[in-house]
């Protein structure tokens, strides 16, 4: 079976004008532009199987968004392709749309002075939805979203966890194959948040459908996504599941414990015991906590621990897993490659 | 089509009903426009009573053409006012791609979700202005005055209408476009006088590069003298086909060309 998003060396290019700071810089682009073309999205293909929900990362500007724009047929392709659905989005963007909903966590598709229910009746139409099936759409994403405590208020009065909320489920109406969803928890509490990752899971679960979705919250990630795609400057890094980015990016584990005497956190000096540079370990104190992160490639848990307890006097110590958002952060820095 | 009329509708009721959500602001809305097409009336009365005829026109006949100039404009006005915005902030804020993302045409969708009240104004200057003026008017009338007369209407709004797409479709380049769009529809007072009375060069301007000749003062010279059908009507047919036809074409590969925004 054919997957339900194929890319295949997707790329844009932007033409940018180059401009000189201040009025007189501006005022000589007019006359003389300097043009550059920027690549945006640099040749990225990757596959996504029906039913799966994919994250999407990288750090501000490496191209996500485009990458989403050309798989939801707003942006089109300078070269390469997608295909969606068995449908490419370029050719045949009314039948595409019908079956795809997206939610841009940025900006918002509801009816911005009218009532929050206005927006679903509108988008009944536009979508043909049966009055039969809306009526009961609505009551399903009432359960998993909780839009009654609002759904009569002008969407100008709603909450930014109301407002994505509502969004999302605008974009779920027409009951989409497909969900692209663009910093969803942009900018929301931790409990509307964990409210929003359980409705994607629950839709997921429930009715199969394929999510894409893009954050920087990694918690996200590691909540929704069994396989990540990691994109850079317009390039793909990375793409797979969270446990091999954990065993390609070495497992980067952090131990945290009191000091007995906080003036001791001295003598420990891992990078001279265990031979590491900067990147392997790094230990910070604060009174008399102390937090270590190290690499387990590069030395074992039990030999810090053991080193540990034998030069200092400890109480409540605790290891934590590995952390994603160390891996993350290293290659976002560019400390790692590939 | 039977869709997308329903579909008008529907967008027009939520364009009302947003009208009416902020009351202070419709109320003084009704009242500025009001204002505003008194003046403009009082301004006409003005400009005609210091010369009544013009270059073997007669005031009649001129604020004929005048009335039935506001015609096509008001209905374009009427239903394709958003069109400005794609010019001015839709396509530069990256707003457009909302419009990509619904199962219906972008086009249409950008143009039927706003509905321009403020053209009830001209309306009722235009009614005013041919009610006025053709009763004093020998204008020979057939069974075929009032069909002809409607068909030429609805082409003359197409001139309108499609210049204004092309113009904002021009945005898809260049991020804004909205003086462009600017600069050309203000020629089309131009074209509520009779054409006669401008050079050849702005007579060969309003009837061949930007046809608004063909919104008044040909068809309108048609219905007053029962002269030149072909050219008068056909010329307003032609016209109108030929630059929606371009103004698609022009439409649909900015689509291909637009490039959203950051987000």
């Amino acid at each position: 079976m054919e997957s339900m998003i194929y890319a295949e060396n997707l790329r844009k290019e932007f033409k940018k004008i180059i401009k000189e700071p201040g009025l007189k810089g501006a005022a000589k682009a007019l006359f003389k532009p300097n043009k550059e073309l920027i690549t945006a999205v640099d040749n990225i293909s990757f596959e996504v199987p029906a039913g799966e929900i994919l994250g999407f990362i990288g750090p501000n500007g490496a191209g996500k968004s485009t990458v989403i724009k050309m798989l939801t047929g707003i942006l089109t392709p300078t070269s390469g392709f997608c295909r969606i659905n068995g449908k490419i989005p370029q050719e045949d963007r009314k039948n595409y749309v019908r079956e795809i909903g997206v939610v841009f966590g940025q900006r918002t598709q509801l009816w911005w002075d009218l009532a929050l229910r206005e927006t679903y009746s509108v988008l009944k139409e536009i979508y043909q939805v049966p009055e039969e099936q809306f009526k009961k759409r609505m009551a399903f994403l009432n359960e998993v979203l909780e839009l009654d405590s609002f759904i009569t208020s002008p969407v100008r009065t709603l909450s930014l966890g109301q407002r994505m909320r509502a969004d999302i489920a605008a974009a779920l109406l027409h009951s989409p194959k497909v969900l692209f969803l663009d910093e969803p928890t942009i900018g929301l509490d931790v409990v509307v948040k964990e409210n929003i990752r359980s409705a994607i899971r629950k839709i997921n679960e429930e009715e199969g459908t394929t999510v894409i979705l893009t954050t920087h919250d990694l918690a996200d990630i590691e909540l929704l996504c069994e396989r990540i795609v990691m994109i850079d400057k317009g390039r793909k890094v990375f793409d797979g599941g969270l446990s091999e980015l954990r065993h390609n990016f070495g497992d980067v584990r952090t131990f945290r414990f009191e000091l007995v005497n906080g003036p001791d956190f001295k003598l420990l000096d891992y990078r001279r015991r265990f031979k590491l540079t900067d990147d392997d370990v790094c230990a910070e104190r604060d009174g008399s906590s102390v937090t270590v992160r190290f690499d387990t490639a590069k030395v074992s848990v039990e030999e810090m621990i053991s080193y540990t307890l034998s030069t200092v006097h400890v109480k409540d110590l605790n290891i934590k897993d590995v952390e994603i958002e160390e891996i993350i952060k290293k290659l976002y820095r560019r400390e790692v490659s590939l | 089509m039977m869709r997308y009329i329903r579909l008008h509708r529907i967008f027009i009721a939520q364009y009302l009903k947003r009208l009416m959500e902020y009351k202070v602001d419709f109320m003084l809305g009704a009242i500025g426009l009001l204002i505003a097409q008194g003046m403009q009336l009082i301004f006409l009365g003005i400009i005609f009573s210091a010369i009544p005829a013009l270059k073997g026109w007669r005031f009649e006949e001129v604020l004929f053409i005048y009335g039935f100039s506001l015609v096509p404009k008001t209905i374009d006005h009427l239903f394709t006012d958003n069109l400005w915005m794609v010019g001015y902030r839709i396509i530069r804020k990256g707003e457009f791609d909302k419009y990509l993302t619904r199962p219906i045409n972008t086009l249409y969708h950008v143009i039927a979700e706003n509905f321009c009240v403020d053209a009830f104004g001209e309306l009722l200057t235009c009614i005013l202005l041919l009610a006025y003026s053709i009763p004093k008017l020998n204008i020979p009338f057939h069974w075929h005055t009032i069909p002809l007369f409607l068909i030429v209407s609805v082409f003359a709004t197409l001139i309108y209408t499609s210049l204004k797409i092309m113009t904002s479709a021009i945005s898809f380049w260049t991020k804004a476009s909205g003086h462009i769009t600017h600069m050309l529809y203000m020629t089309n007072d131009f074209g509520k006088y009779p054409v006669t009375i401008y050079n050849k060069a702005v007579q060969a301007l309003i009837t061949y590069v930007v046809p608004f000749a063909f919104t008044a003062y040909f068809p309108a010279t048609y219905f007053l003298t029962g002269k030149n059908p072909l050219f008068c009507l056909g010329g307003t047919v032609i016209a109108g086909t030929v630059l929606f036809l371009l103004a698609i074409f022009v439409w649909n590969r900015g689509l291909r060309a637009y490039e959203s925004a950051g987000s």
